[in-house]
């Protein structure tokens, strides 16, 4: 799930970065139903979080001149969402997996826009360990967060 | 015929000093430490106060083993992308200072903010090569603050 061809160049970066964002964006109004109370919160502020960067991005890269990829209708969940077990595990694959994104846009940026990157890196790296939390899996963490495996 | 001789002598004297360029390391300067080089000694020291808080608290091993083996790991792996041995001298990861036996964590916080902030600032200016990986190793150290909360 996580990038396995390094993108060419910074526009390239961000606008992968772009759809991993959409796509997270998406995967949170599957995994809010069926969450309740802290956790559901919880799945309603990780979205918010994924659309300003979404927002961040669509600005940076249509500023820029670059191409802006669009979102799509859908997406293929790896797994059926059925339970608060299925919905906390997908949250972790897809905190991970857009961490996977942002740190490949790490090589491709400088100076404000790669800590905008670490930071968003971070951000979905704190996700995923407060959803396994959550979860109840261990260990929290990863060694290298969004390193391919 | 003396200036000829001369020559001789003069030319003699500086095949050996050619030699001792070509093929007496000993005699260059050290080459510059590596800009990694403290990052690469603070994960090993981070593993050596979690392992030392482990050793003081068996009850802490769960949550702060896979912490310790991460720092491990990012030790090896900047050690790896540094490309030379352990600098003659070095700490091989012997904590310093004392840590409270009693409760080893508010230490253990602060070192981990202290070391992301070190890894972080190592990414914003990291050649292209080494900015995913010193990305990585920020993300991971704002995990294990948010595990030791």
């Amino acid at each position: 799930m996580i990038p396995r061809t390094a993108p060419a160049g910074p526009a390239e970066a961000l606008a992968a970065a772009l759809t991993a964002e959409y796509a997270a964006i998406w995967a949170y109004g599957v995994i809010g139903v069926r969450l309740a109370e802290a956790a559901r919160t919880a799945a309603r502020a990780a979205e918010a979080a994924h659309r300003s960067r979404r927002d961040a991005l669509i600005l940076q890269l249509s500023s820029g001149g670059g191409q802006v990829p669009a979102d799509r209708a859908g997406y293929a969940l790896p797994y059926p969402v059925t339970d608060r077990a299925s919905a906390l595990k997908l949250a972790v694959e897809v905190e991970e997996r857009t961490a996977g994104f942002w740190r490949a846009a790490l090589p491709h940026t400088t100076g404000t826009d790669r800590n905008r990157a670490l930071a968003a890196l971070t951000d979905c790296a704190l996700r995923a360990t407060r959803w396994r939390r959550t979860a109840g899996v261990t260990p929290l963490t990863v060694p290298f967060p969004g390193r391919p495996v | 015929m003396l200036r000829a001789g001369a020559l001789v002598v003069v030319g003699g004297a500086a095949v050996p000093l050619t030699g001792c360029d070509l093929f007496d390391r000993g005699d260059d300067k050290p080459p510059p430490p590596d800009p990694l080089e403290p990052l690469a000694a603070e994960a090993a020291e981070l593993a050596a106060r979690h392992r030392a808080a482990i050793a003081a608290d068996p009850a802490l091993a769960d949550p702060l083993t896979p912490i310790a083996d991460a720092h491990q790991a990012h030790a090896d792996e900047l050690r790896r992308v540094i490309g030379r041995p352990l600098p003659s001298g070095a700490s091989s990861g012997t904590p310093s200072g004392d840590a409270d036996p009693a409760d080893p964590l508010p230490g253990l916080r602060e070192a981990e903010r202290a070391g992301r902030d070190n890894a972080a600032k190592a990414c914003a200016t990291a050649p292209a090569e080494r900015a995913a990986l010193l990305g990585s190793i920020a993300a991971a150290r704002a995990t294990h603050l948010e595990v030791l909360k």
